[in-house]
């Protein structure tokens, strides 16, 4: 049995290391490419979201690397995702491909079909349905330390000294995770990383920006779809910070350790500007820009598929959120025609009005001291 | 006090139960007129360029109510029915209305979730009336009634008119039955001599019947009836052809149009078209299709009516 989950941040490494200790197989998808685009846009109905239409050209790209076995969640959401997987499933088998495909809800909304699923996902491995299950969360929080290494990443690379030790750095914490084995061994690795990234030169004088990433899942964690958004702020100088993490959405109870708030805070947050949630990662988005906004942060940037149903409504929301904050908010629709060249531009702009608003707020800060 | 009632979107499901809500309170309904030209212009301006045709509708109509009325109720719809979801749009829309103009009135915006028991949400309602300065006993009288009338609301099925070249529409009834936004499709079909069979005439029973056979159940209640009823057409032949009117950028829509399409692509099935609207659509580039459409029904009709090729035989000689 060879297993492929989509590529979406530190979902693949989490279903890999899951599928190493569960004695499956596992079969990567490659980076997402032009390639990947052209296949998924070529079978799918043109009204599919953009990500959905990525996620066929993947899986396509899977199946022919060897994969026989399609994982997928699809959870109860109003967003239009919870349909991908029938439709997914009907789609390669009209275009011929043999394969299964396991599409787990929620263990709480779905009791019996997640236990029928874990033991369809069984079948392939060694281990009994309690053992298999007592792995995931040593997965989820090798996710976690993932995310958290992802997180640091974007918070020191505007400021690094030398151009990519940053980067180096995140690398080489990797490959200390991937061979955790325990707890123990992962809270060690923890340690581990806070001390590599303590011994990377960064300049903590240096004047920066702070810029908020925020959007649909797919589009704001993968760097394909939101053309290097991170690494590219930092180069303008801007400290990011992302609202969404893969194991955040798999940590139980709502806690979202990674991003920093639970579930009622992020309501809170939300509600003076959603007071429902609106599906897929609408409402967190909100929460997440007026948390940011509320920090002082000096832009925005919100990456949503376009006509992304629980994006369209945060996006609405954004005008408002950006009058009563004062903070520029930059929303960017991506498709598979959207350009490179375009969005870059547009973040330009965005940084440019940014640094200006900055300097002007320094500027006013230093008069008051010498007046004072 | 005058209360807004825009006429779109769920207004065309519940709308009879909303209106006379607020008259049993004591208020005014000012609902806004048919939708046209104009209403969907004006829509399109303010609302978000990648909202849905509807939802830029529904814009179009809160503008037109804004200068009428001195609030304008927005339900949020969050379920139809136990266990299923409502589409993001109704579930923001409130949102969507109150960030849209800052010169709109105040928005209310009750949460009505049919799926669970009725105390759990018919109480926002109730909290809206008191505030609105309504008497407790007249306030609780009206939510109660407003609560069977909507259950009763739900059950009820139109009979089909008799024909013998029956067209099924399969769509949003807030798009088919807007005689604007669905450019006249119903009489347009009428006119051409065929009779449009709609969902909701389609009886529950045998949608749910039809929706059993599906491999994962659709979250989304308006969706499952179009899907129950497209499969029930197919199954039990008694329309020509169906036509699928779908809007641009909806979601739950793209979803279950790929299904409908994916079923309707075996063997032997009944003809299947896709018409997607937006705000540009135009109503000759409708008529030219639907033409076509039934032509090539009445044709393949005529192929397969018993003694068919005796007749065509004839004619050629």
């Amino acid at each position: 049995m060879n297993i492929n989950a989509p590529r979406v941040g530190s979902m693949q490494f989490m279903a890999k290391d899951f599928c190493e200790r569960a004695g499956l197989g596992y079969v990567d998808s490659p980076p997402y490419s032009e390639r990947t685009v052209e296949l998924g846009v070529s079978v799918s109905p043109e009204h599919l979201c953009f990500p959905m239409k990525i996620l066929l050209g993947s899986a396509i790209e899977a199946l022919e690397d060897g994969a026989d076995t399609l994982v997928t969640v699809a959870g109860f959401g109003p967003c239009r995702f919870n349909y991908f997987g029938e439709i997914q499933k009907r789609i390669l088998k009209r275009e011929g491909f043999e394969f299964e495909i396991v599409v787990f809800d929620g263990p709480r909304d779905a009791p019996v079909s997640f236990y029928r699923n874990v033991r369809r996902v069984l079948s392939g491995s060694p281990l009994g349905p309690v053992r298999f299950l007592r792995l995931l969360p040593l997965t989820v929080l090798k996710g976690r330390c993932y995310d958290e290494i992802e997180k640091q990443a974007m918070a020191l690379r505007a400021l690094e000294v030398e151009a990519g030790s940053v980067d180096r750095a995140a690398e080489e914490c990797l490959s200390m995770l991937l061979p955790a084995q325990s707890r123990d061994e992962v809270e060690e690795v923890r340690c581990a990383v806070a001390e590599r990234f303590q011994t990377v030169e960064v300049d903590k004088a240096r004047l920066h920006l702070r810029v908020g990433l925020i959007g649909e899942l797919m589009t704001c964690i993968e760097p394909y779809f939101n053309f290097d958004a991170p690494r590219w702020l930092a180069k303008k100088g801007a400290v990011v910070e992302r609202s969404l993490h893969m194991s955040d959405i798999f940590t139980p109870m709502g806690r979202n350790p990674v991003f920093g708030a639970d579930d009622r805070e992020i309501g809170l947050a939300a509600r003076p500007f959603v007071c429902h949630g609106i599906g897929g990662h609408g409402q967190i988005n909100v929460a997440a820009a007026a948390m940011f906004a509320r920090r002082g942060f000096d832009a925005l940037v919100h990456f949503a598929p376009f006509a992304c149903l629980p994006e369209v409504i945060a996006r609405t929301v954004f005008s408002r959120i950006s009058n009563e904050f004062d903070i520029p908010v930059l929303s960017i629709s991506v498709d598979e025609q959207t350009g490179r060249e375009g969005i870059q531009t547009r973040m330009e702009a965005l940084t440019d009005l940014a640094w200006s608003r900055y300097r002007e707020r320094v500027n006013a800060e230093e008069r008051e001291s010498v007046k004072a | 006090m005058r209360i807004g009632l825009p006429r779109a979107l769920l207004f065309h499901h519940y709308g009879e139960c909303w209106s006379s809500f607020l008259s049993d309170l004591g208020f005014e309904p000012v609902i806004s007129e048919n939708t046209t030209g104009d209403t969907v212009i004006r829509g399109t301006v303010v609302a978000d360029n990648e909202a849905c045709l509807p939802v830029k509708v529904f814009a179009g109509h809160l503008l037109e109510l804004s200068e009428l009325s001195d609030a304008i109720l927005v339900p949020r719809v969050v379920s139809q029915q136990r266990g299923m979801k409502a589409c993001p749009k109704y579930l923001g829309l409130p949102d969507l209305a109150r960030s849209m103009d800052s010169a709109m009135p105040p928005v209310l915006a009750p949460v009505m979730d049919l799926g669970a028991t009725w105390n759990r949400w018919a109480r926002e309602w109730y909290e809206i009336a008191v505030k609105l300065g309504v008497g407790a006993e007249k306030a609780s009288h009206a939510v109660r009634k407003m609560v069977s009338s909507l259950r009763a609301g739900i059950t009820e099925t139109v009979e089909p008119t008799p024909s013998d070249f029956r067209v099924g529409v399969a769509g949003h009834l807030y798009n088919v039955h807007d005689h604007r936004v669905s450019l006249g499709l119903l009489d347009r079909i009428r006119e051409m001599g065929a009779e449009p069979l709609t969902v909701e005439q389609v009886p529950r029973r045998l949608v749910r019947r039809e929706l059993k056979a599906l491999p994962r159940k659709i979250k989304w209640e308006f969706e499952n009836r179009i899907v129950g009823a497209v499969l029930h057409w197919n199954r039990a032949g008694d329309v020509a052809g169906v036509i699928y009117l779908n809007s641009f950028a909806c979601g739950p829509g793209s979803m279950i149009g790929a299904l409908i399409d994916d079923e309707l692509s075996r063997e032997g099935s009944v003809p299947l078209m896709t018409i997607t609207l937006d705000e540009h659509s135009g109503e000759t580039g409708m008529v030219t299709r639907i033409e076509a459409f039934l032509d090539m029904l009445r044709r393949s009709r005529i192929d397969t009516a018993p003694g068919a090729r005796d007749k065509r035989g004839g004619g050629g000689e």
